[in-house]
């Protein structure tokens, strides 16, 4: 039994995400790989090749994959949302097997995995796909080791140059956290998205604040709603709230002061 | 010489120079500024918070409290960000309507800048003819939607109200009418030498760090970088019309004013092309289902507030609450790099200089 | 110096040109057919179907139905209906979404009083505002005189 919890509560961590993509629009996954798109493969095998990709990379990864990928979509959907979720997985292979345009920004998107897994190393990117609903948006999942060595990166390489922060936000999924970097390139007019994971009982993000100085209050903003860490940070405190507040009111578990409010 | 010594000077939360509730910690020697921390959240309603508990119409109206003086960019970000994730076409009136409104607007916020930054340092007359002139805009949007700062007047998929008989053409009157005040603003400020003494030189900021510090708007672009989201990443119909990216070359205040007049200039261009051009007939909502349930998904979307970028970033999980929403506050990052600016800087030049950023505490706050 | 004069010269201009100001309080300040003031209530329109109360952004509407007196007659009456002030944004989303126009928009905004008790108002003084309602109260639909005029 609690073997089974195990298990569940790894396929929660690597399997949601993967809805989360499903869901994201028929396509998200598409991104991962042309050439997967083009076999026109299940959904079930269209997840393992693609961690299959990652094994070699990341250990960890690849100890928890091989059990629950068959059943990834399924036990990995929260338990509010199954009626309306469940369907969706199922249904979306098959639209993926009509023959979706390949995504403009694909060679793209594959060019900037390319260049940080030279530079940095292969399991420096847990994840990428084209985020189709939003224009396209090439979308990266880094590793957390690798989120500052990436964001230094994608600054100072020509073929990113993302010289400009355009938002960066926390987000709470109830599984892990999640810290969203939108970075834009003034020069290639191109813009990227980044996201790091990390656990949420001991959220900690390296901060980038030495990188873009945009950051810096931006992260203060996450940490005092969302409570994440941001290790090395200048000066991580309340900014919104006052000091001596209880809490970080955007998690989910949050508990307001008065409900009424 | 003089012998001086440190002292913490502290402003606000109440003060009239700050525009809002802000508090400045400034620690002075002498005149010298040597360092200054600005305090926020006095105005903290945890919109992002709120939201989370809220269908997409009934954000709407919140984001109206943000930024007040440009409520009709604040309701487009939303409006938009969810027609983005939901796939929704805009019926082509609507769009105009939503052009003309959300310039008229920057006008307006442009005017409450100028109005104010001015005051800031000096002169009283300017406010007076900035706001009798924004009450011409407030009016008309009076008129429209039938509110002054929180119009409510987008919804997901359109616009809540057709133009009424007749508003068209007091659009294009206005028009004209603010052209020749803009004529009689210039006279009245560009050859004040107070005013060129009292910004020309102050409170530069190069473009590196305009970048880095993440500005949008106004500020970044007095620093030379071209910069408008309105033109570098279109959205609604905005590459439809034929306007200017008004840039600065020092990045002082006196370049925010030159780049912020003519952004008023380039928006009443803008509209009077799409008062132009406005489709005859034809409908202002789009086809959306009564709930709004937004597929499953994730979405940014910066779109150009008269403060800056204002993004929109929206979480969905497949209901008809969002699981998490993010504005990228314009005026949140422009504030960020006043302590920057202030360093080394006399005590007098202070509120100009934040005059100068242009900040809405509604916003910074959230 | 000249800058100076010139500035000053805009200013002697203005001062001969007619008052843009109104002397508010005393004579009553007139708003175009659209504006968003204190709710109309009409408890003979009223279906109880709860709409308002659940796009309420805030929440400040609550109310209660009953079974109609006349047992022939199928659905609810209108038993209590309150609209809390003190939370109240007239946000106009409670008229947009009333399907038969039982709470419209007047043209009243005047809502100052000494006390916030007296901003909880009912269904009877909700019905008593019944001057300068608002005459059109079709939204999200293209208007005839809309176009270009």
């Amino acid at each position: 039994m609690s073997e089974q919890e195990k298990n569940a509560s790894q396929e929660e961590k690597t399997g949601l995400p993967e809805v989360d993509q499903v869901g994201k629009n028929s396509v998200a996954n598409e991104g991962v790989d042309k050439r997967q798109a083009e076999k026109k493969l299940d959904k079930d095998q269209d997840d393992s090749p693609k961690e299959n990709k990652k094994e070699p990379s990341s250990e960890q990864v690849s100890n928890v994959d091989p059990k629950p990928t068959p059943k990834g979509p399924q036990p990995s959907v929260t338990g509010k949302s199954k009626p309306a979720a469940t369907p969706r997985p199922r249904s979306k292979p098959k639209e993926e097997k009509e023959p979706l345009p390949p995504s403009p920004e694909e060679p793209i998107l594959n060019q900037y995995v390319k260049i940080i897994r030279e530079k940095i190393g292969n399991e420096a990117v847990e994840e990428f796909f084209i985020n189709r609903a939003n224009d396209h948006l090439p979308t990266l999942i880094i590793k957390k080791e690798a989120w500052e060595q990436v964001a230094k990166l994608a600054r100072d390489h020509p073929d990113f140059s993302f010289n400009y922060m355009q938002s960066c936000s926390g987000v709470d999924y109830e599984t892990h956290m999640e810290v969203v970097i939108h970075l834009c390139s003034l020069r290639r007019r191109k813009r990227v998205c980044f996201r790091v994971r990390t656990d949420r009982d001991r959220a900690k993000v390296p901060s980038l604040s030495h990188i873009w100085e945009a950051a810096n209050w931006n992260e203060r903003e996450i940490y005092d709603l969302l409570g994440i860490q941001f290790e090395n940070h200048p000066k991580l405190e309340r900014i919104l709230m006052p000091d001596h507040w209880v809490g970080h009111p955007l998690r989910k578990d949050y508990v307001p002061l008065d409900k009424e409010v | 010489m003089l012998r001086t010594e440190e002292m913490i000077l502290n402003v606000g939360p109440q003060h009239p120079s700050t525009h809002g509730v802000l508090r400045l910690v400034v620690k002075i020697d002498g005149e010298v500024i040597q360092e200054a921390e600005p305090v926020i959240g006095y105005l903290h309603r945890g919109t992002e918070k709120l939201a989370e508990d809220l269908t997409y119409t009934q954000i709407i109206p919140y984001t109206d409290r943000m930024d007040y003086l440009s409520a009709m960019t604040n309701n487009y970000a939303i409006c938009h960000a969810t027609e983005k994730l939901m796939g929704i076409e805009i019926p082509e009136r609507a769009e105009f309507l939503r052009v003309i409104v959300m310039e008229l607007n920057r006008v307006a916020s442009h005017l409450v800048w100028l109005g104010t930054a001015l005051l800031d340092i000096g002169a009283m007359s300017p406010f007076l003819y900035c706001f009798r002139d924004r009450e011409k805009i407030l009016d008309l949007f009076n008129e429209l939607c039938g509110a002054r700062i929180t119009y409510n007047y987008m919804r997901v998929g359109g616009v809540k109200w057709d133009a009424p008989i007749g508003w068209l053409d007091k659009i294009k009157n206005f028009v004209e009418y603010m052209r020749e005040k803009m004529k009689e603003y210039h006279g009245l400020i560009m050859g004040n030498e107070i005013f060129l003494q009292r910004t020309k030189g102050i409170g530069i900021v190069s473009h590196e760090t305009a970048l880095s510090y993440g500005l949008s708007g106004a500020n970044l672009r007095c620093t030379g970088v071209k910069w408008d989201l309105r033109k570098h990443q279109p959205y609604s119909i905005y590459d439809r019309f034929k306007f200017e990216v008004p840039v600065g070359t020092r990045g002082d205040l006196y370049d925010k004013y030159v780049c912020r007049m003519q952004e008023i200039n380039e928006a009443l261009q803008i509209v009077d092309q799409a008062v132009e051009q406005f489709p005859e007939g034809g409908a202002i909502m789009a086809k959306v289902p009564r709930v709004l349930r937004v597929p499953e998904g994730e979405v940014y979307v910066g779109i150009e507030s008269p403060r800056g970028e204002l993004g929109c970033h929206i979480v969905s999980k497949g209901k008809d609450k969002p699981w998490r929403l993010k504005f990228r506050r314009p005026s949140f990052y422009n504030l960020q790099i006043l302590p920057t600016m202030l360093k080394g800087q006399n005590i007098a030049n202070l509120v100009a200089i934040l005059g100068g950023i242009d900040i809405v505490l509604g916003e910074v706050d959230g | 110096m000249f800058g100076l004069l010139k500035g000053l010269g805009i200013t002697l201009k203005n001062m001969a040109k007619p008052k843009v100001t109104y002397k508010y309080p005393h004579e009553p300040l007139k708003m175009p057919d659209r504006f968003r003031g204190i709710q109309h209530f009409d408890p003979e329109k009223c279906i109880v179907c709860n709409q308002c109360a659940r796009i309420c952004p805030t929440d400040c509407i609550s109310l209660t139905g009953k079974k109609h007196p006349d047992p022939g007659k199928k659905g609810k009456i209108i038993d209590t209906y309150d609209i809390n002030f003190e939370i109240c944004i007239l946000c106009d989303l409670c008229t947009e979404v009333c399907p038969t126009e039982a709470i419209i928009m007047t043209n009243n905004f005047e809502l100052a009083t000494y006390s916030r008790d007296q901003l909880f108002k009912n269904i009877d003084w909700l019905h008593e505002n019944d001057q300068n309602i608002r005459q059109d109260n079709v939204s999200m639909k293209p208007k005839p005189g809309g176009s270009k005029a």
